[in-house]
Order: structure tokens, then sequence, then C-alpha cells
């Protein structure tokens, strides 16, 4: 089992690099950096922590070949990886479609995001190949559709919490994916604590929200949660998440969406995963917070 | 009058790596990367480790479009950049060759608005991470930044007397390229215009990046002519005018181009089209020919590429004669 960190790259550099070196310290497998259309530029963000670390592999993503062109992303990892070796992965996934949105990026004018997803995916390893670099292509995936696509990448990480949305999904790729990928992850937003802080608390809470709220319907009606959901997708629609949507979102629903166990639980948690054959964990937003929510999750994991 | 050095993304990664693990020794003002559409190495990506792995040099691009990316993302990765280095970080900006362009899909049209609108949103983008930003013509709705850079300045790398005028008005410096007459010609027009907005020309930094190759022996003159070659290739005809080059002579060089190649060519390029097109000679002749667009206005100049025979050695003996004679 791998464990990693995602870093949310509203850090400042300075921060990203102090956490960076403390999870290569503590001796997580990976640290993940997001690239979202209002936060910091992620392959620079690798670079600097590539620079202060030497053991933890680096991964950029998700990033999302709709605001990139594959050309641009396979460049980024190929300055990366021949300029500090290869301990590169990369993510891609369609990405946040209300973010896309705001830059002008409507995934709704997008004909066909599956294709246009396998497409890129294809035109990345090409370039890679032709530059002699290797690097493992993840898939960022949640909804069924999506699913649909992991035979051709590496690895999938998918954006859930629940064991019965992971099992579920699983079940969706043994039914209907002739490969499955060598590597299942999850990323999650998450925070493995030794005692609880409200204000990282309150952080989670809006990070799951964010992924509840740009969760498929098919999935939501699945588990039941659309009806619970509505009111805070209503509101959702005319202004970005703030405390009055996140009153409207039921407290089952934000634990559905996010890892919020005590470090003495997350032995049993990962137990659950192991026996459903997920091999790689990241711990997004907000466990990457601080070095002390870094050193609660590492104390944690200890406990394995 | 400093010197700095010039690279692109079509470089190798061991070629950056000496540059950058030798810029601050070699007591350098800058290096100035520029984005070769389509080349293995990443603009913002190799510029951060640029940064990254120096102490005092400036780092700028030199230059990347504005058309081939989203805004945003340049807004974001030029500010992620300064972050790294706060005041060692300057954003180049130029247009992208037609073909470039053509081959990503990307309509060439209205370039001066083009220009004036990214330089606008980005220093929008830049100083506001409170509110949110739109912008119809884009598509951006309501963007709010989560970060945010103190002023970046911006260069412009154009060489069309519209754009050169944009420049003059709102842009930090320029970078030039061309032929001895047309920098001179074209740092008249922009004084010109700065004075007619009573802008300090004395706030407005000058560069100049043309081809240089440093020469050992006599077979090095071959780097010198294929560059030429090339370079007599991509030069607008207006630069040629601007520049009082006879236009046949160097027709004729693209004809026998292209019916017989670069290797035939080289053969048949004149002495004095050599000096019009390119910077050559050993150290000294290279830092004193650098030294006399000084009286121009050029502030800065950047050597390379192609460098010479040997690029290393060949960045490390202009640097040196040019740290010694100044």
């Amino acid at each position: 089992m791998k464990f990693a960190v995602s870093l949310n790259s509203n850090d400042l550099i300075s921060d990203a690099v102090k956490k960076s070196i403390e999870l290569d310290r503590l001796g997580l497998d990976y640290v993940w950096v997001s690239d979202l259309p209002s936060q910091r530029y992620a392959p620079a963000v690798c670079a600097a922590i590539a620079k202060v670390t030497s053991k933890i592999r680096i991964g950029l993503g998700l990033i999302s070949p709709f605001l990139h062109t594959s050309q641009q992303i396979a460049s980024s990892l190929t300055t990366l990886i021949e300029s500090y070796g290869s301990r590169f992965d990369l993510c891609i996934g369609p990405g946040d479609r209300d973010e896309l949105y705001r830059v002008g990026v409507d995934l709704k004018n997008h004909k066909n995001i599956l294709q246009s997803l396998l497409n890129s995916r294809e035109e990345i390893s090409t370039l890679l190949q032709k530059r002699g670099i290797e690097s493992r292509i993840w898939l960022g995936a949640q909804g069924p559709k999506l699913l649909k696509l992991v035979s051709a990448f590496d690895g999938v990480l998918l954006n859930y919490s629940s064991i019965e949305m992971i099992e579920w999904s699983l079940n969706i790729m043994k039914e209907e994916v002739i490969d499955i990928p060598r590597s299942i992850g999850i990323f999650s937003p998450s925070y493995v604590y030794e005692r609880i802080n409200p204000k990282i608390q309150k952080m989670l809470h809006y990070t799951a929200a964010t992924v509840a709220l740009g969760t498929s319907k098919t999935v939501l009606k699945k588990f039941l949660l659309d009806e619970g959901l509505e009111p805070a997708r209503i509101a959702h629609k005319s202004k970005s998440l703030d405390e009055s949507i996140l009153k409207l979102i039921p407290q089952n629903i934000i634990k559905k969406f996010s890892i919020f166990i005590s470090q003495d639980e997350l032995p049993n948690y990962i137990q659950e995963l192991k026996r459903l054959g997920v091999e790689h964990v990241a711990f997004s937003y907000p466990q990457g917070y601080s070095l002390e929510t870094i050193k609660e999750l590492s104390e944690g994991l200890s406990k394995l | 009058m400093h010197l700095s050095i010039g690279l692109t993304t079509s470089i190798s990664a061991n070629r950056m790596k000496w540059i950058y693990e030798n810029a601050d020794n070699l007591c350098l003002n800058g290096l100035w990367i520029g984005e070769d559409i389509g080349r293995p190495q990443e603009i913002f990506t190799s510029t951060a480790l640029l940064l990254l792995n120096t102490k005092n040099v400036n780092i700028g691009i030199g230059v990347t479009s504005p058309l081939i990316r989203n805004i945003t993302t340049i807004a974001r990765a030029s500010s992620t950049l300064s972050e790294i280095a706060p005041n060692r970080f300057r954003m180049g900006l130029g247009i992208g060759g037609i073909q470039d362009l053509t081959s990503l899909g990307i309509p060439f049209k209205r370039p001066v608005n083009s220009m004036e609108r990214a330089v606008e949103i980005l220093r929008t983008i830049w100083v506001n991470n409170v509110n949110s930003i739109s912008n119809e013509e884009l598509g951006i709705h309501n963007y709010t930044a989560k970060y945010s850079s103190k002023r970046i300045p911006i260069f412009f790398g154009v060489r069309g007397p519209k754009l050169m005028t944009l420049a003059a008005s709102i842009a930090d410096g320029i970078i030039l390229s061309g032929p001895r007459q047309f920098v001179e010609k074209s740092i008249k027009l922009i004084k010109e215009k700065r004075n007619s907005l009573n802008l300090s020309s004395e706030k407005f930094h000058f560069v100049l990046w043309v081809p240089t190759i440093l020469i050992r022996k006599n077979e090095d003159l071959e780097i010198v002519k294929k560059t030429v070659a090339i370079v007599a290739l991509d030069t607008p005809d207006h630069i040629l005018e601007m520049s009082g080059i006879n236009k046949s002579e160097i027709f004729l060089i693209r004809s026998e181009m292209k019916a017989h190649g670069i290797e035939k060519v080289v053969e048949k390029i004149p002495d004095r089209i050599i000096d019009l097109l390119c910077i050559s000679g050993d150290a000294d002749e290279i830092c004193d020919k650098f030294e006399s667009y000084s009286s121009l206005g050029i502030q800065e100049v950047v050597f390379g590429p192609p460098y010479g025979k040997d690029a290393r050695k060949s960045m490390a003996q202009v640097a040196q004669t040019w740290s010694k004679n100044s």
C-alpha cells in the first residue's frame, strides 16, 4: 500500500516546500500537486518540491487536458523528469467543471469528453515515449462513464472515500472493463486526527462539499444522496460555495465524501481498502494543511 | 550595459543545467528563455528550474504567446514564478509565428488587440485576489485568483510598428531582434511614442537579442553562414526594408535554400549579409559589437544561441571577456 498527501496549490511555495521536506522525511510514498485554474501553476510547484526532496515520488495532478494541451502536459513532465529523474507520475481527468467554466472552458460544449481524454492520454504517452521518458499516467475518475476508460491508464485514482462507493466503482470496472489497471487508488478530502481541531474539520467540510457538489447525478441517485443534496445544488448554481450552502448539505453526505477518522481508526479503514484491492491512498486537503496535520497522519500510519 | 544569455525550450536538459549552474558565477545580468512551440521543454517549468537554481541573475521568458494558452494559466504560471524568486522574474510576450499559430489552429487576427487585452488582464489578475474578474471576450466568469503578485515587468518581443507602438505605451521593455538599422529605427519609434505620451524612456528597458556565434577557427564560419541562411528565411520583408538590405540578395538566399537545402546555400552567402543578420567574431569582437549598441539606447544584450561550435566554452568565454572589459 502506498500513501500520499495531496498538496493544495493554494499554499505559498515556501509552505509547499516545507511540507514536502517533512513528507519526504516521514517516509510518505507520494506527494500529489493538483493543478486548479484559480491556484498556483502545479508543474512549477512540482519543480520546487523536486529540488528539496530526494525519495518521495511527485504526482503532477490532477491536471486537466481541457485546460492544457497534451503537448504542454508532456513537456512539463519531460522537463521535470530530465532534471530530477524518474520520480514523477501524472494524473489527468476532466477537472472541476465549475472552475473550468470560470476560465472560459465549458465542458458542456465538448461533444465527447471521454474520447478527448483518451486521445490526450494517447498523445501524452506517444510524446513521452518519443523522448524516452517513463512515467505512470493515472486517471482521476469518479462517475461510471469515466470508470470505463480505466484500462487505457496505468492506474486509477477514485475520488471516493466511502467503502461502499469504492466497492461499487470497482464492481463497475470488473463488469465493464476488460483490463483493470495495475494500480487502484483513491484520493479524498481527509482529516486523520489525534485530537479534532474544529478549524481543520470545517475545512474538511468545505472540501467534501465541493466533491459532493461535483458528483454526477447518477452516482448521487445510486446512493440515495440526490434529494438531500438538491437544495445545496440549486443554491450553488448562482454562487460559490459558502457557509450558507454548506449548511444546506446533510452531515451524512459530508461524511460520505471524506475520510474523517482518528489515528486509532485508521488501521481498520486501511484494512478495508486492502480487502477491496486498493493500493494507493492519497489524503487530500486539508490533511496537508499544516506540518501538524501531516504529523497527525504520519503517526496514524505508523500504527498500521 | 548588461550581458545576458539566451536559450530556448529546444535546449537539452543537460545544457540548461550547465547554464543555470554557471549563470551566477559568470556574473551575467540574466537569462532569457524563449518558447519554441512544440519542443520538448515546457516554458514555465523550465523557467521555474532556472529561478530555483540561480541566486542573483534575472530570469526572463523571452517570449511566449498569449494566444496559445488560457490567459489565466499564463497569469498563475507567471505569478508562481515571481513567487519563487521575487524581483528576479520578467515576463515576455509576443504574438507568435504565423506558421506555429496556424498549425495549432489558432487564428492570427488583430494581434495588437490581443496583446493589449492580454497585458490588461494579466495585470488585473496579478494584483487582484479578492474580487472576481470577468471578461466576456475571453469567456472568463467570476474568476478569483487564489494567488497574487507584485508588479511583474512585462517585455514585448515584437517587430511590427503597430505592436512596437503598443509596447511603448504599455510594456516595461522590449526585446529587439534584427539588423542594426532596424534596431535603431525601432528604438527611435518607441522613444518618440513614449515622449508623445509623456512617459519617460529611461524607465523603458531595451534588450537586444540577435543570433550570436563565437568563432575560434575558420571552419566555425559555416555555423555562422547556416545561421544567417535561417535568419534570412525568417526575417519579414518590412524589416529588410527598414534595414536598407537589398531584398533581391535575401530572396536569392531563400530560393536557393528551398531548392537545394541549407548546405548548398552556405557557399553563396556574402560577408556583408553576415554582419547584418548576426553577430559573430572572437570574444573581443562580439563584446565590442554588443557594446556599440549602447549608443543606440540598448541596455542589455543577449548572447546566443547558437553560441558557437562548443556552446559551453563559447558562453563562458564571452561572459568572461565581457566581465573583464567592463
